[in-house]
């Protein structure tokens, strides 16, 4: 990437990387991202979401936001995608299948929007900013007319410190914005212990899924529900065999189980 | 580079996560949509901190993907839970959520 940005920089003018690093990264990111939604294999779909978080990583860095690729990639690339491929394995829902589901009208309705939606986001939202104005780094017009913003760029701050940026979010975000980060703190402490909470299946036996009326054995439409019982209970039977002494397992008084299923359900 | 250009880029991405959300049924797929969205709006808020010279819009990014994170943990242990109780997580299924 820097050596495409320094051969790019040597070609032409030192804004020419810019624009080539950006449509670079602005294709790689939309076809990336229509993978996402069309990806019949859900590993697959995981795997196109890491090649549009890096390609948006990329575009960071063109933005001059270097800290927040570095950012981008080791939360989103690094830790939330390798926790959808956790939980794909886990479930073993790799198959090929609810995808487009046989109602023709709604998905057609359903681009119909997208494409309205991104029509008019680009209308209100994109015209207003293309003008030669809104044109960021070396290239940028010195004057502007009046009633118009000026890009002002990250240059000039960016310089004060390092150049990664650090330094210059870090400043901002421990002094004015120290509240929300204390705040964002506490959110990941309560979503680590409900996570927590929630993986805990303490309560759920062999009968729990036995015994729902309808619950497990809910078919899909396109067949997927029985079929997945039969694992489970074996799944259950296994846990239940570890992790529970006899008494445990034999005492399945549905009066007790019931309240616990409300609240958890 | 026009800023508008890094706009058009964040407008398609919303556009193709919220069909994705509309057209997709496995809840999975249905989590990714809603990061694709979430990545959109950060690249509008990064393009509008370098527009307006100051570090506010990359502090929010920072802030977004604090709770993007935060909501993937809780959903997917969600989705796992669903998965357990029902043997699918297929969204159209009748009363997945009710009960």
């Amino acid at each position: 990437m820097l050596l495409l940005a320094q051969a790019a920089e040597a070609a032409a003018g030192p804004n020419t990387a810019e624009i080539v690093l950006f449509w670079v990264f602005a294709v790689l990111a939309l076809g990336a991202a229509l993978a996402v939604i069309t990806m019949r294999n859900i590993v697959h779909g995981a795997l196109m979401l890491v090649l549009n978080l890096l390609a948006i990583a990329g575009l960071y860095l063109t933005l001059e936001s270097s800290f927040l690729g570095v950012i981008q990639i080791l939360v989103y690339a690094g830790a939330i995608v390798v926790l959808f491929l956790f939980v794909v394995m886990i479930l073993g829902v790799d198959r090929d299948d609810l995808l487009l589901a046989g109602r023709g009208r709604n998905q057609i309705a359903a681009v119909l929007g997208g494409v309205l939606l991104a029509s008019a986001l680009l209308f209100a939202f994109v015209g207003p900013y293309t003008g030669p104005p809104s044109v960021c780094g070396s290239d940028a017009p010195i004057e502007v007319g009046s009633g118009q913003q000026r890009c002002v760029g990250l240059a000039d701050q960016l310089a004060e410190d390092d150049g990664s940026g650090a330094a210059f979010l870090g400043e901002r975000m421990f002094t004015r914005y120290t509240y929300a980060f204390e705040l964002s703190a506490l959110l990941l402490t309560v979503a680590t212990i409900g996570a927590v909470i929630l993986a805990r299946r303490k309560d759920l036996e062999i009968e729990d899924l036995d015994q729902e009326p309808d619950g497990g054995g809910v078919p899909g439409p396109d067949g997927l529900g029985p079929h997945d019982h039969d694992p489970l209970a074996a799944i259950g039977a296994d846990l239940a065999g570890q992790d529970h002494d006899p008494a445990d397992v034999v005492d399945t008084d549905p009066d007790d189980q019931t309240p616990t299923d409300e609240r958890e359900g | 580079m026009a800023i508008g250009y890094y706009f058009a880029v964040s407008a398609l991405l919303f556009s193709i996560g919220l069909v994705g959300v509309m057209v997709r049924r496995n809840a999975i797929v249905l989590f990714m949509c809603i990061e694709l969205m979430l990545n959109a709006v950060n690249l509008t808020l990064a393009a509008a901190a370098r527009m307006w010279g100051g570090p506010d819009g990359q502090v929010f990014v920072f802030f977004v993907i604090v709770v993007a994170a935060a909501e993937v943990v809780v959903g997917l242990a969600l989705i796992v839970n669903l998965y357990f109780r029902r043997g699918t997580i297929d969204v159209d299924v009748p009363q997945l959520l009710r009960y």
